[in-house]
């Protein structure tokens, strides 16, 4: 039986071709799109599972009480993994990390790279795998240095065994590589090219060693059977008892939303990645749906052809549930197809699809999750799509096909019709959502942000620049090609530095008010086109200025409403104000501009800004810029980053929304068309005696397109009015979550609505066009 | 082997009613060749449709081997049709996407027969009804005489106690017509019950007896030949 419902199923597919095409091509770009969802999803689940036992490790991030509401930082004081072990039984490794930039040399050999200051008990919570060298003797002496398979390869040459060997850091200090470790997955969240001890940091920074400070990744694993939730009761007691202060708490950060959990809302988790993974896995189950109502219509549509043989199967002795059977599996081998043409479509689509969402993923049909995933992908949609015309056809009465009753029902043709307006909804609330999220974030990219991100670079310091900045600026500005250039201890767009605690005369208190600092150079504000709105910019002679400081209006604001000019703040020593910035943004490009002061110094300056006089080419700017550098810190590679280019990937997670709804609207519509196609085709194959007999009584080719066209496009006005407000809600739920947000306006949805109605239009008159010009003489004939 | 008693079966639109068999009653014994004749819209098509149990009656009894069928739901009547009863149509109704030996395979399919055995049984049935040379055609490629063999072949091949023929040379030309009958003739030979409805008065000579009917009543039955009860022999 099961061989002739196969063999029936191909004969049918075979004979009707076109429509076999339709349905397969349409099913086949669902399954590519839920294919391609599905490999991004089980990348993103799959992050951090290179650790060993990992729902025993934990991050300990810390919440601080400000303004009322609990702030949560990646970040701990130094000495409390060490604390958490001694004082919880539970905690069995606890250790930290502090990210660092080293440039290594060996030999001719430069290279920079990133890596962390550890404790030994990191290895073990990471699992580290050891290529060369053992975890017992990594980090016998401060000087030890463990790098990463990928680093051995670039420092020493591949193939070679480098244990021992000698890699001097910074220009200034040897280290010895004391083991190589396999390189860390891309699906991790934290990564790093080599490790060093972390009481190598705490010797040159002697203040990590007390609770005064809050700079440290910290983690711990705990032992087995424990219960989690008395272990974070214990770990949230620590700071308080340490620092003596309620404002302030330690908490446990399961490994398994480190991830897709990593946002906090007044201390608690409030999702994070998980966000865009519900949503995706949404949109591949949307797009199969799409798929899978093309075949259900299809199949419906076109019941009369097969009516026939379904009164003979009856007549015969078949029983309903038989034919059931029979139609659903005509469907998975439909499914199946398609599932063949998506792996091809995978294979092509792949190396796109990976530059769009910024990973290396594979199609690995040699796992059995992903080949589990194609068989129940398969058969899902098989039978998904199947059921339905399965039950509309083997419900047909045999005494009634034979006799060749039309069997066309009412309800189908209204199933129907729901379906097709389904699918335009559906299509419409995607045009819709894509114009609004490209809306929002070209709304967010053109805000006013205080300052001029164009012709901005940003270099970052290191070796001796901050002692050669005078004749690094003077060269510079001297080229003609550069307006300004100064230092600043933080990234023009990071938080930075922050502080609390500061007052001043007739002041609030800011005990609990997150100010940030930043150290700059005098010409920096010229260099970012910042604004002074009231007094004076810093001097030339930085050291004139050591005792003063500027605020931004937000700053001045907390001050009160007089002028804050020559006010006196209070930060360990006295600082008096002689400016005011216009308030300009950063951290949150979505929030409102904080508090910020302005000191004046360069000691701890981390950036060199450079302004490029506009007309000026990058090309020129840039080699200018790196010959400069380089005389002057020749021992460090040149590296810069424009700050437009650095803007723009702050929304990288709005623009990935961006292309892929874009992406997936086209697919939607695309998809939906090729089932209006469809139907458009086969009702002008049913209507073709009525389209003779007009003819001859004297339809022009206009009346008749227009006949045929009529019933698909009143369909698709019917979704627009369903569309509408749905996507009006969506939309406007995504965009609650932006502070600086547009307002939806009218003509989105009238756009939207006119593209749907025109490109329906374009579909189905194709094949009304067609049916109308077709000889009448034809048509009547073969009646 | 069927009787039918004060059978009625009418269809109802909103607004009228019509009465397709008024009533009807009579008796065809196992072996029995009967001809049911009568004017267009008489109801011999709903009849045979009751009693090949492809229609429900609205009223009366419907015996079949002395088991009252009339209520039998769907998966019953399946059953019963695919053991007991073969169709002949007019229109042939063979599965255009299946071959002339997977159509006439397809009831014993139905019956779970195990593949060698079909093989056997259906490789028999057509050289009996000598077209097993095109066994591997496809419906659209045969002629309507050799359709309707193929028919006749797909009918026999589960051995079923009755075939139900509905007009089976309604579409033929004579010379095809006649050959469909003397297949007829022969299987009913070996102790198959046939009822056949017609319009042919040629073709209703070859049964026992025939019924008239009108406006869904029996009008007149004249018996042709004596029936003599054979026992069934296998095909």
């Amino acid at each position: 039986m099961f061989k002739n419902h196969i063999k029936i199923a191909f004969r049918n597919l075979w004979k009707n071709k076109g429509y076999s095409s339709l349905n397969i091509i349409g099913l086949a770009i669902g399954i590519t799109c839920a294919s391609l969802i599905f490999l991004w999803v089980e990348n993103e689940f799959n992050y951090n599972s290179s650790i060993p036992e990992k729902d025993l490790v934990y991050y300990v991030p810390t919440n601080q009480m400000y303004e009322g509401e609990w702030g949560t930082f990646y970040s701990s004081p130094g000495p409390l993994a060490a604390d958490l072990k001694e004082e919880i039984p539970e905690v069995v490794k606890a250790g930290r990390l502090w990210t660092s930039n080293f440039l290594f040399n060996v030999g001719d050999n430069t290279i920079k790279s990133s890596g962390e200051y550890a404790d030994y008990d990191m290895i073990d919570i990471f699992g580290l795998s050891f290529i060369e060298g053992t975890k017992e003797t990594a980090f016998n002496n401060p000087n030890s240095i463990i790098i990463t398979q990928e680093t051995a390869a670039n420092l020493f040459g591949k193939n070679t065994q480098v244990l021992g060997k000698n890699v001097l850091v910074n220009n200034s200090e040897n280290f010895i590589v004391t083991g190589v470790i396999k390189d860390l997955p891309d699906n991790t969240s934290f990564s790093f090219n080599w490790l060093v001890p972390f009481d190598n940091f705490i010797n040159d920074n002697p203040w990590a060693k007390g609770y005064g400070n809050n700079f440290a990744d910290t983690f711990v694993k705990l032992a087995p059977g424990v219960d989690v939730v008395s272990v974070d009761e214990k770990v949230r007691k620590i700071l308080p008892s340490k620092k003596e202060e309620n404002d302030t708490e330690a908490f446990l950060h399961s490994s398994q939303d480190w991830h897709l959990r990593s946002e906090f809302k007044n201390g608690k988790v409030d999702g994070g990645e998980i966000k865009f993974v519900q949503l995706f896995i949404i949109i591949a189950i949307i797009i199969l749906v799409i798929a899978c109502i093309n075949f259900m219509n299809l199949a419906t549509a076109r019941s009369e052809k097969r009516a026939n043989e379904v009164g003979v199967r009856k007549a015969l002795g078949s029983e309903k549930k038989t034919l059931t059977y029979q139609f659903i599996i005509e469907a998975v081998i439909t499914a199946a197809l398609s599932s063949f043409i998506s792996i091809l479509l995978i294979i092509l689509m792949l190396p796109k699809f990976n530059m769009l969402v910024e990973k290396q993923l594979t199609l690995g049909l040699n796992q059995p999750l992903h080949l589990l995933f194609f068989i129940s992908i398969t058969l899902l949609c098989g039978v998904f799509a199947g059921l339905y015309p399965a039950f509309y056809l083997s419900s047909f009465k045999p005494v009634e096909v034979l006799k060749g009753i039309r069997t066309k029902k009412s309800s189908a043709i209204f199933i129907r019709k729901g379906l097709v307006i389904t699918q335009f909804s559906v299509s419409i609330i995607f045009i819709i959502s894509t114009i609004i999220v490209y809306q929002q974030i070209e709304h967010v990219k053109n805000r006013e942000l205080g300052f001029e991100k164009e012709n901005l670079i940003e270099i970052p310091v290191n070796g001796n620049m901050i002692s050669s900045f005078p004749p690094i600026q003077q060269d510079l500005i001297s080229s003609g090609m550069f307006s300004h250039v100064a230092l600043n201890s933080s990234k023009i767009f990071s938080a930075g530095y922050n502080g609390s605690g500061l007052n001043w005369q007739g002041g609030i208190n800011t005990e609990d008010i997150l100010i940030r600092f930043r150290w700059i150079t005098s010409d920096f504000l010229n260099t970012a086109g910042m604004e002074i709105v009231e007094g004076r910019n810093f001097s030339k002679n930085l050291a004139k200025d050591s005792t003063n400081i500027l605020v931004t209006q937000s700053f001045a604001r907390l001050m009160g409403d007089d002028s804050p000019i020559g006010k006196v703040v209070h930060r360990e020593q006295a600082y008096t104000v002689v400016g005011v910035v216009k308030d300009y943004l950063y951290g949150d490009m979505y929030g409102a501009s904080k508090p910020l002061i302005f000191f004046s110094g360069k000691e701890d300056a981390r950036f060199l800004y450079v302004k490029k006089k506009a007309g000026v080419s990058n090309e020129s700017a840039l080699a200018k810029l790196e010959r400069v550098v380089n005389t002057y810190n020749p021992a460090f590679p040149f590296e810069y980053t424009f700050v437009e280019d650095s803007f723009d990937s702050r929304f990288r997670s709005e623009t990935l929304i961006g292309d892929l709804t874009k992406v997936f609207a086209l697919l939607a519509i695309f998809i939906s068309c090729l089932g209006l196609f469809g139907l458009a085709a086969y009702t002008a194959e049913q209507r073709k005696k009525e389209i003779g007999i007009r003819k001859v009584l004297g339809a022009s080719v206009d009346n008749l397109a227009k006949l045929l066209s009529s019933e698909f496009l009143k369909l698709v006005i019917i979704s627009c009015i369903i569309a509408f407000p749905i996507a009006w809600f969506v939309m406007e739920q995504w965009l609650q979550d932006y502070a600086y947000r547009i307002e939806i306006h009218w003509w989105v949805f009238i756009a939207a609505g006119i593209a749907a109605i025109c490109i329906a239009i374009i579909t189905v008159s194709t094949q009304a066009i067609k049916a109308a010009i077709a000889n009448p003489i034809k048509s009547l004939r073969a009646e | 082997m069927i009787k039918i008693t004060d059978l009625e079966k009418f269809y109802r639109t909103e607004e009228v009613q019509t009465i397709a068999i008024n009533k009807l009653s009579f008796e065809v014994k196992e072996g029995e060749f009967v001809s049911v004749m009568g004017p267009s819209g008489c109801g011999k098509s709903t009849l045979l449709n009751i009693l090949g149990l492809l229609d429900d009656p609205n009223g009366g009894s419907y015996l079949f081997n002395g088991t009252e069928v009339a209520g039998f739901n769907e998966r019953k009547r399946a059953n019963l049709r695919k053991h007991n009863i073969g169709f002949v149509f007019q229109s042939f109704n063979l599965i255009d996407e299946l071959s002339v030996f997977e159509n006439v395979e397809l009831p014993l399919i139905y019956t779970g027969v195990k593949a060698a055995e079909r093989k056997e049984r259906v490789h028999e049935v057509l050289e009996k009804m000598q077209i097993m040379h095109r066994r591997k055609h496809f419906p659209q490629q045969l002629s309507g005489g050799q359709q309707q063999r193929v028919a006749v072949a797909r009918a026999v091949v589960n051995n079923p106690k009755l075939i139900l023929a509905d007009e089976p040379t309604g579409n033929l030309d004579s010379s095809n017509g006649n050959e469909v009958m003397d297949l007829l003739t022969e299987l009913n030979a070996t102790g198959t019950t046939i009822i056949m409805v017609t319009h042919s008065e040629h073709d209703a000579k070859y049964s026992h007896r025939i019924i008239r009917m009108l406006d869904g009543q029996k009008v007149t039955e004249n018996i042709l030949s004596e029936f003599k009860k054979r026992p069934k022999v296998e095909l």
